[in-house]
């Protein structure tokens, strides 16, 4: 018999065994080729990366990936190796010598390679022009689907040439592993009788102790101003951090873990039942070789579940913040040149109906003023820098009537903040802060308003984040009085007008925004609400997109190791479920300790790494990203959702993990 | 005497037209006899011992044990049938290996839901009878294949089983350990009036029980007791029958 037919008469005989190595590799080269023809689609590239920015970031992570894919290949091949030492044994005993074993090998893997390409690569096809239409509808960028190509020659050489570098390095680790290990050993291997676990006090203090001064330096980021994070700076704290978590992390799961669990036989009350007696002296035994699958997988869980949070987050914030950048449908300020008849023309051109479209023109007046402490918004922008002499902004209040406020809310239908507004006193104001701080300390506050020599006192009634003019056009925004707004009037301060757009009909209208921007010329002062949505979606679908090609490799990696790590030990210890069972355990017992094992093991990484996203997620928000909304939880609604999504799909493994241990287990 | 264990008329086929694997076994065993079960191989012992022990079921006939017809039992009543009433002993030991001895031993007293100071008092009362009291903190990978069959046979003693049942209990242990199991088991059985139903193919071992039914192709062909005899007499008698039937195949 030649070792090819071997090959295959093994693969054959095993093929159950197999079929999950060959189902996981095939997805993961689905993922690989999917990505591989979304980096050469030229068509696609064109439409969404003007700058070549694209590009980079696909170079970037076909790095990542490839260093990935070549990780969990030689991973799991390293893993199937072990499971069939025995088997290794045989042939060595019967005479086959090292060189031959290893061809038997390679036979098999490019057997399983190429199966699995062929599989990966029609998937991938069909991925990528799915992801393609996707994209294009999402984003409205008009390719024609079928001018793109089904299987792309570029991406499947790549692809290709690729896998054979991966065929290349598994001959190299198989090869190292078949001449480092004895005759003795490879006969012997899978009884090896594991060391006795040594409990290290210290060790396991001190990995909890990490972890918990890990995470307390996170949630230092909170305190503001004097955090380390400021003081020390950012990167050197993350880095900082992220290093404590991660060896806490290793001396956690290795140390800590399995020494409170020793400790928890201590309560025998607890301990003498017929589960526990089985499951926790199992789990001090199993932690003692899977220790290092276990950090991997908790430091993997960690990396999927943070990066989903981070970019729900990087996706939803910005996109809830245009209610503060740009309240209204469309808002623009109305300069010299500019005559509102053109604008109706433009408006009623696009064909709207009229009555549902709301017009409104507010001027804004600029007042100075003086106080104790005026906000920071007061001269927020304004330059001081005397070499430019361009002045950005003047500082000053910038003040709206009580009424003309309340237009503008009911135009952008913000009804639940029109409910909340008290009428203003002739001497009240409120204060329309830039970012949300400590609101409260600003109410009461005395500003006296220069008119022109006249002064005005007026205080601090409230403070709002609901700005209805877009911060392009108003900073320092002041909500006066009708009666004050009319003497400001009169008074003749420097003014600018605004007008804001709002109605149904004109929402999500691209052409309408692009004709008013040509007639503006471009001007800076011009806003869109729905535009605003568009162009962020726009420009951040390319990232998530590459990133989620990532994230779907985590799952595929965390999933498939946990799978094979406890059907392995399942398969191990399947004896000792027969010693059980004729015990008097019965079926149902028995399935309780299996489900108990592969929950510790799924729940381990999984909350650990839900632990540190939660913690990295939320130095993220604080010290990276733009704070303009006001703290709420629904902020964090996203991170909620992508967290939720990872548990399901982690449940679905789970059961999955289950169903196929139950089967080797049990009759 | 109350009788422990009756079998009448059972027959195990595996398969149709094969020959049966046991074919029309009756007897019966009273409470405290320890009663060996000898034969070559392919004879019917083991098929035996899987369908009294409730593991297999037998094609005809019928089991009794503490008079509960063994036919009548579902899976999950066979599972506490044999919680409540089986003990096992097997050539392979069949500990746990991630479980200290200590905690090998406690597993069927949890099953029995018994209070834990009573757990170890009763593992540490049956560890000195069977010399394994130092090494009850360690991993069975840490003992000797003697002290790991005494620790088997501990745990399947320590919850009182009706009947006790031995699968070449002996078959991987030097003469010294195995003489050393066989007179905890003897001890057992005549203090503590275990019942014990041993399946082996050495003489030796046979001589330590009281009652020996030897098969051959699925049959009870000879049943010899030791009644009186020391057990060397006993031995000779075993051997000699043992030879006979060598010769007559």
């Amino acid at each position: 018999m030649n070792t090819f037919f071997m090959a295959i008469r093994n693969l054959q005989k095993n093929f159950s065994f197999y079929s999950l190595y060959l189902i996981s590799v095939a997805f993961v080269i689905t993922v690989f080729f999917a990505f591989t023809s979304f980096s050469v689609n030229t068509v696609m590239l064109e439409k969404i990366s003007a700058d070549g920015r694209v590009e980079t970031m696909c170079t970037v992570i076909s790095v990542f990936l490839m260093i990935f894919v070549l990780f969990y290949m030689t991973y799991s091949n390293r893993f199937f190796l072990r499971r069939r030492t025995k088997e290794l044994g045989i042939y060595a005993l019967m005479g086959y010598r090292k060189a031959a074993i290893l061809s038997l090998f390679t036979f098999e893997n490019i057997l399983v390679c190429f199966g699995a390409s062929l599989v990966g690569i029609i998937c991938g096809a069909f991925a990528h022009k799915g992801i393609v239409f996707l994209i294009s509808e999402l984003l409205n960028l008009g390719i024609d689907n079928s001018q793109i190509q089904l299987f792309n020659l570029n991406a499947i050489i790549k692809s290709a040439g690729f896998v054979f570098v991966v065929i290349f390095i598994l001959v190299i680790s198989n090869s190292r592993f078949l001449y480092k290990t004895s005759l003795m050993n490879l006969v012997r291997y899978e009884k090896k009788a594991e060391k006795k676990m040594k409990f290290h006090k210290i060790s396991a203090i001190l990995g909890f102790a990490m972890m918990l001064v890990g995470y307390l330096l996170a949630l230092n980021i909170l305190t503001g101003s004097q955090s380390l994070w400021i003081t020390i700076g950012f990167y050197q704290m993350g880095l900082l951090t992220m290093f404590i978590v991660v060896v806490g992390t290793v001396l956690f799961i290795a140390s800590f873990l399995p020494f409170i669990i020793q400790m928890s036989k201590r309560k025998k009350a607890k301990f003498y039942t017929s589960t526990k007696i089985v499951t926790t002296p199992n789990f001090i035994y199993r932690i003692r070789s899977n220790a290092k699958t276990l950090i991997m997988l908790t430091l993997l869980s960690a990396g999927v579940l943070t990066i989903s949070a981070v970019m729900a987050i990087s996706l939803y914030y910005p996109i809830a913040t245009v209610a503060r950048i740009a309240p209204s449908e469309i808002e623009f300020r109305l300069e010299n040149n500019i005559r509102m008849e053109d604008i109706e023309n433009i408006i009623s051109d696009y064909g709207f109906n009229n009555n549902d479209v709301s017009l409104l023109t507010t001027d804004i007046y600029k007042v100075k003023a003086s106080a104790d402490s005026l906000p920071i918004e007061y001269s927020l922008g304004a330059s001081n820098d005397k070499k430019s002499n361009k002045v950005i902004r003047e500082a000053g209040f910038e003040c709206i009537s009580f009424s003309q406020y309340k237009t503008l809310l009911e135009a952008q239908g913000k009804t639940k903040v029109l409910q909340e507004l008290a009428p203003l006193n002739d001497d009240e104001v409120i204060l329309m802060k830039y970012q949300p701080s400590d609101n409260t300390k600003e109410i009461g506050n005395q500003y006296t308003l220069n008119l022109n020599g006249l002064e005005k006192c007026v205080i601090v009634k409230e403070v709002s984040l609901n700005n209805a003019i877009s911060f392009a056009n108003s900073i320092g925004t002041l909500i006066v009085s009708d009666n004050l707004y009319l003497d400001i009037a009169s008074t003749e301060q420097p003014f600018s007008t605004i007008v804001s757009l709002n109605g149904n009909s004109i929402k999500n209208n691209e052409d309408l925004y692009i004709a008013l921007s040509n007639y503006l010329n471009d001007s800076p002062y011009l806003l869109g609400n729905s535009h605003r949505i568009k162009e962020i979606i726009f420009l951040s679908s390319s990232t998530f997109l590459l990133i989620g090609f990532l994230v779907v490799l985590f799952f595929i990696a965390v999933g498939s190791i946990l799978y094979f790590n406890n059907i392995s030990s399942v398969m191990e210890s399947k004896s000792d479920y027969e010693i059980l069972e004729k015990l008097g355990y019965t079926q149902k017992n028995l399935r309780k300790i299996i489900r108990k094992q592969i929950l510790t093991f799924f729940s381990i990484p999984f909350l650990l790494g839900l632990i540190d996203c939660i913690f990295a997620t939320m130095v993220y928000k604080t010290g990276l990203m733009q704070d303009l909304l006001e703290n709420s939880l629904s902020q964090y609604i996203p991170v909620v959702i992508a967290i939720v999504i990872t548990s399901i799909i982690y449940g679905i493994y789970y059961f999955v993990t289950v169903r196929a241990c139950y089967k080797i287990a049990l009759k | 005497m109350r009788t422990v264990l009756k079998v009448k008329d059972i027959t195990k086929i595996y398969s149709k037209g094969q020959k049966p694997s046991l074919d029309r076994v009756s007897f019966e065993v009273d409470e405290g006899e320890f009663i060996g079960i000898m034969g070559a191989s392919g004879s019917g012992k083991t098929t035996l011992l899987n369908v009294l022990s409730t593991i297999d079921k037998a094609t005809n006939g019928e089991v009794y044990i503490n008079d509960v017809n063994l036919k009548s039992l579902n899976d999950t009543h066979s599972a506490d049938f044999r919680r409540d009433n089986l003990g096992f002993i097997f050539q392979e030991y069949f500990l746990l290996d991630s479980l200290t001895i200590q905690e090998n031993i406690a597993v069927p007293l949890t099953l029995q839901k018994l209070p834990p100071k009573k757990i170890e008092s009763k593992i540490k009362s049956l560890a000195k009878r069977f010399g394994i009291d130092s090494q009850l903190g360690k991993y069975p990978n840490e003992l000797s294949g003697g002290q790991r069959q005494r620790a088997s046979a501990a745990r399947a003693i320590v919850k009182n089983p009706s009947i006790l049942f031995a699968d070449e209990p002996t078959g991987a242990l030097d003469s010294n350990s195995a003489t050393e199991l066989l007179h905890a088991l003897s001890e057992a059985n005549s203090e503590l009036n275990t019942t014990i139903l041993m399946v082996t193919h050495d003489p030796y071992a046979a001589s330590f029980a009281n009652r020996i039914l030897i098969f051959k192709d699925g049959h009870i062909i000879q049943e010899l007791h030791k009644t009186n005899k020391n057990r060397k007499i006993f031995y000779e008698q075993i051997v000699e029958e043992v030879s006979k039937l060598d010769t007559n195949r």
